[in-house]
């Protein structure tokens, strides 16, 4: 509230030293104009740069503390500067000698502009978080703003980078817009904002008490009542679609709920140019989220659960009310205890005696007729055993490290020092066994059949191991995975996610190390911009582009 | 059905049971295997008598069938060359070492018979009758996979130049453009895990609230997929054609696992007939084979990642071995002079008992490393059904089924977050290992800077 108030009257008083022809303070409305206008991180700096930490311009826009004011602040650069150095932190508090004292008119034209749409989006966001019901159906802009609903909806952690908050805000708003909810206030719409995050809080709370349970970002129940929406004027006469707040949750349709509410608002409402990507992204999201569930999003529709409380279809089947007494249709029943029953029997059955030697004997005879030399190991075996051993330095260095240097007894200095030679031995034989597996790669290559042409042409089909690794050796039993609880299945999905994402991030450093390391150490780039690029490689090398650096000028005033 | 072939191996071989025995083991065998695989028993005959057509559809056959075991994609179009180039490393890859395979020629003119050795070979070697089933079969559960093996990015060899960039190496990309796609990776990723995080809720309330009304008593509740079809059971007929479908592959399969005695058997009159017309030329291959292998000089990309990861582990392994000596030599000098100083004390304690009680101790706990250090046998791969079975629930359950005979493979969530626990904290040592090493190389960097002091968060 008090920026827009500040806005204002830091125009006012422009205005009237201008008209008064004196100089007046500060504020260089072309560089606020050009700062406001896109806050990424500005190409054209002025060689002069202020002592401040270089690229703090652009991180100061990416900053998601604090609010808009902030922002502007950091971002400012003004264009001329004249010997002034240090206005940074203090430039529309202090009253100094500013050299631009006409901006020109295009730049007051942009700077009233950015007023206009400041102004607006204070307004929105404070009639918003009072009335969600009356949305601003005026403010209908562009859908360049559904990009950041889409991120919005889904997770609340996510740095919402530079993008204008305020034309989310709207584009949102407009979804709300036909929407006569009949949804109690629970359901309310709160769109998330950013930088206050206190609205943020209590928004997290609100969908404690929605329908699906959905995630607790208030981005989904934004969406839900589009869905709702969506629902009544696509199928009135079903409402299951309105329970079908499990929309949210349609993995196979939309990434949170936006997507298919996104979806519906630009089919109905308007064109959107923004649409193919976040179709895309979408999908993308799907593609890598989607376990074999078949079509999760529609059983997720048949979650009614009965805490709704708007109205429940007679034909919706409430899973809460009858699950225990859902019986699966009779062909597939049939079908199914049949084949379940093959299954059992075959995984039961064991070769026979007779079987088992004329196999024995088949495939002795046919191994003398191989090559005289027959390596030990063959290649998948080869491949086997060297995965086994991937993990066992760091494994065994674990074992070193946890044995501590002093110890109270003898005793334990003894048990200590067994430990460390039993650690020895084990280290000599993985060892060996090294040696012996390379023998084995050196046999092997001799055999391996001759690719005719271009040594290209079999890489592929050399690397035949990748799906064979899991093909459970034959064992003709799915088996099956206990969980006991909701939390167990949580982790284990986390867990197997976080291990990717590590496996990803491990090959990404070593990737960016070696690309990118080298560029410094070469001194091939200018002086200016070596400290950023320092910095930014430092970043991304040593802190995974979570944190940055300080760069301090090491300058002395003279 | 009156076969030739067969019908003169058992005048050979003599005490067969008859060659009718002999039809119905292959007819059984291929209708057991996948349907795309299209194997008819007439394939099989033509193939021993070695017809001309029969190599080139066995060449497919083989082809459709290794790619289904390495689960690559193929289609029926790719050409015969290339086929035939497959086949052979794949079969190389599993250790078939009959030179006679690998020399025959790449258009598929000839030597069936070679290739029927081989199939029966991999039907033995790799259970290939009994992965095909696996793999193929119709999945009607929620499924996920336990291990992580597809992600182990170490051993991969996939080309690097699949995203090619678009900038030329005059070029110079923006530092800022990496900034921007290692976020909005990150983002990503943050949206998969809630996505994953939704999924987990949906699935444990369909399973929570449908325990009890499944036909299969162990599974207990209904699956995504089932629960689908209770709505809809108009889109799932086909599921159930599948299903039955597979129920007849299997009972073919136990058939086949009746008879197939003979087909081993016949098997051998293959190698028989070869072995009799190879005597009489084999001076002549004898001198082929030594010209035929000079395959030393070409490199092997195989061979030089398996290298590559062997040097690597040799040198963490032999840096460790260095430490260890060290500090094992350090120690046991220390500890033999304690021991000298207080060798009375010592004797009196009856110190020899406790000594032997500490060596048994140290054996069980590096019993734990060796078996860590040799390949796990029965480790659970890849796909799981999940299943979700309360406490209490588990224990009205008990052991009834499963005493009798051997037990359904079963791996409980516990374990599986416990490895997996284990694997996260030591891909994080190694994500800091190489960032510390970053660090410090950063740190010479900046010394080389003009000017500038970095302060690091």
């Amino acid at each position: 509230m008090g920026f827009a108030g500040w806005r204002r009257r830091w125009w006012r008083r422009w205005a009237a030293e201008r008209s008064g022809g004196g100089s007046w303070s500060g504020w260089r409305p072309g560089a606020g104009a050009s700062c406001g206008g896109e806050c990424g991180p500005e190409p054209g700096r002025s060689p002069r740069d202020p002592p401040q930490p270089p690229g703090w311009g652009s991180r100061g826009c990416r900053e998601r503390a604090g609010g808009v004011r902030q922002r502007r602040v950091l971002c400012v650069h003004p264009p001329c500067r004249d010997g002034q150095d240090d206005e940074q932190p203090e430039t529309e508090a202090s009253s100094k000698d500013g050299c631009e004292s006409r901006p020109s008119p295009k730049e007051l034209e942009e700077l009233e502009l950015l007023n206009r749409a400041l102004e607006k989006a204070l307004r929105v966001r404070k009639s918003i978080s009072k009335t969600p019901l009356e949305a601003q159906v005026a403010l209908a802009e562009k859908p360049t703003g559904e990009g950041s609903a889409f991120e919005n909806a889904s997770e609340q952690q996510v740095p919402v980078s530079g993008r204008d908050v305020p034309v989310s805000r709207e584009a949102r708003a407009v979804s709300k817009k036909p929407a006569s909810m009949k949804k109690p206030s629970p359901y309310q719409l709160r769109a998330p904002y950013r930088t206050d995050p206190d609205v943020k809080k209590t928004q997290r709370r609100a969908p404690a008490r929605c329908v699906s349970q959905g995630p607790r970002t208030a981005g989904k129940s934004s969406s839900k009542g589009a869905v709702s929406r969506q629902g009544k004027s696509h199928r009135p006469a079903s409402s299951a679609s309105d329970q079908g707040v499990c929309a949210a949750t349609e993995l196979q349709n939309a990434p949170g709920s936006s997507k298919s509410a996104l979806k519906e608002q630009q089919s109905s409402i308007r064109d959107s140019s923004g649409e193919g990507n976040l179709v895309a992204a979408g999908r993308q999201l799907i593609d890598a989220g989607k376990k074999s569930c078949g079509s999760h999003g529609e059983s997720s529709r048949k979650e009614n659960p009965t805490a709704e409380g708007g109205s429940t279809s007679p034909r919706t089947v409430t899973i809460q009310q009858q699950g225990c007494q859902l019986k699966l249709p009779h062909p597939y029943r049939k079908a199914y205890s049949r084949n379940c029953r093959a299954w059992e029997r075959s995984r039961l059955c064991q070769t026979s005696a007779d079987a088992a030697a004329a196999r024995k004997r088949f495939t002795e005879r046919i191994q003398t007729t191989f090559c005289s030399p027959m390596p030990a190991l063959s290649p998948v075996e080869i491949e086997e055993e060297l995965k086994v051993l991937q993990d066992i330095p760091s494994l065994l260095s674990q074992y070193v490290e946890a044995e501590p240097a002093d110890h109270p007894t003898l005793q334990r200095e003894y048990e200590s020092l067994l430990t460390l030679e039993g650690l020895q031995s084990t280290v000599s034989q993985c060892l060996r066994k090294l040696q012996l597996l390379q023998a084995a790669v050196e046999s092997q290559k001799r055999l391996h059949p001759d690719c005719t042409g271009d040594v290209g042409s079999c890489c592929p089909a050399c690397v035949p191991a990748r799906g064979r690794a899991c093909g459970g050796a034959g064992t003709l039993a799915v088996p099956l995975l206990w969980y006991s609880s909701f939390q167990e299945l949580r982790d284990l999905f986390a867990l197997k996610l976080q291990v990717s994402m590590l496996h990803q991030e491990i090959a990404l450093q070593k990737l960016t190390m070696t690309e990118l390391l080298p560029v410094l150490e070469s001194e091939a780039c200018p002086e200016a911009s070596a400290a950023q690029l320092y910095r930014a490689i430092y970043t991304q090398l040593c802190e995974g582009g979570k944190r940055f650096p300080v760069l301090v000028r090491d300058e002395l005033a003279d | 059905m009156v076969r030739k072939g067969p019908g003169s191996a058992a005048g050979r071989a003599g005490a067969m049971p008859g060659g009718r025995a002999l039809p119905g083991a292959v007819g059984a065998l291929c209708r057991a295997m996948p349907p795309r695989a299209r194997l008819v028993p007439e394939g099989l005959r033509r193939a021993k008598l070695d017809r001309p057509q029969a190599t080139l559809d066995f060449w497919r056959l083989l082809y459709a069938l290794l790619k289904q075991i390495h689960g690559g994609k193929w289609s029926e179009a790719d050409a015969i060359d290339t086929q035939i180039r497959f086949v052979k490393l794949a079969l190389w890859y599993q250790g078939y070492g009959r030179p006679e395979l690998y020399r025959l020629p790449s258009d598929g003119s000839a030597g069936s018979r070679e290739l029927l050795l081989a199939f029966s070979w991999l039907l033995h070697r790799i259970s290939l009758l009994e992965q095909l089933l696996a793999r193929n079969r119709v999945r009607t559960g929620d499924e996920t996979s336990v291990c992580m093996c597809e992600d182990d990015l170490s051993q991969s060899e996939q080309g690097t130049t699949e995203i090619a960039p678009e900038y030329g190496p005059e070029d110079r990309v923006d530092v800022r453009y990496l900034q921007w796609l290692n976020g909005r990776l990150r983002f990503q990723w943050r949206s998969l895990h809630a996505q994953h995080q939704e999924q987990c809720k949906l699935l444990h309330k369909i399973h929570l609230l449908t325990s009890g009304s499944h036909v299969d008593q162990i599974l207990g509740h209904f699956s995504v997929t089932e629960m689908d079809l209770i709505r809809q059971t108009e889109n799932y007929k086909q599921l159930v054609q599948l299903l039955e479908r597979e129920t007849m592959q299997l009972e073919a399969f136990l058939e086949w696992k009746q008879l197939e005695p003979v087909y081993w058997q016949w098997m051998e009159t293959v190698l028989d007939n070869m072995a009799e017309e190879g005597n009489m030329c084999k001076p002549q291959d004898a001198h082929i084979e030594k010209s035929s292998l000079p395959k030393v000089t070409s490199c092997c990309p195989w061979a030089d990642s398996l290298t590559g990861q062997i040097n690597k582990l040799s040198r963490d392994l032999m840096a460790l071995r260095d430490q260890l000596h060290e500090l094992v030599t350090h120690r046991k000098s220390a500890w033999e002079e304690k021991v000298k100083a207080r060798a009375e004390d010592l004797q009196k304690e009856d110190f020899a008992a406790t000594v032997r009680k500490i060596q048994e101790a140290v054996e069980l706990k590096l019993l734990d490393l060796s078996n860590l250090c040799a390949p796990k046998k029965n480790k659970v791969h890849g796909l799981c059904r999940l299943v979700y079975r309360s406490k209490h629930s588990a224990s009205k359950i008990g052991f009834s089924r499963s005493v009798s005979k051997q037990p359904a493979p079963a791996v409980s969530a516990t374990e599986v977050i416990r490895e997996l626990q284990m694997r996260e904290a030591s891909l994080q040592r190694e994500l800091k290992q190489l960032r510390e090493e970053c660090r410090q190389r950063l740190d010479e960097i900046a010394e080389g800077l003009d000017g500038v002091i970095c302060i690091s968060p």
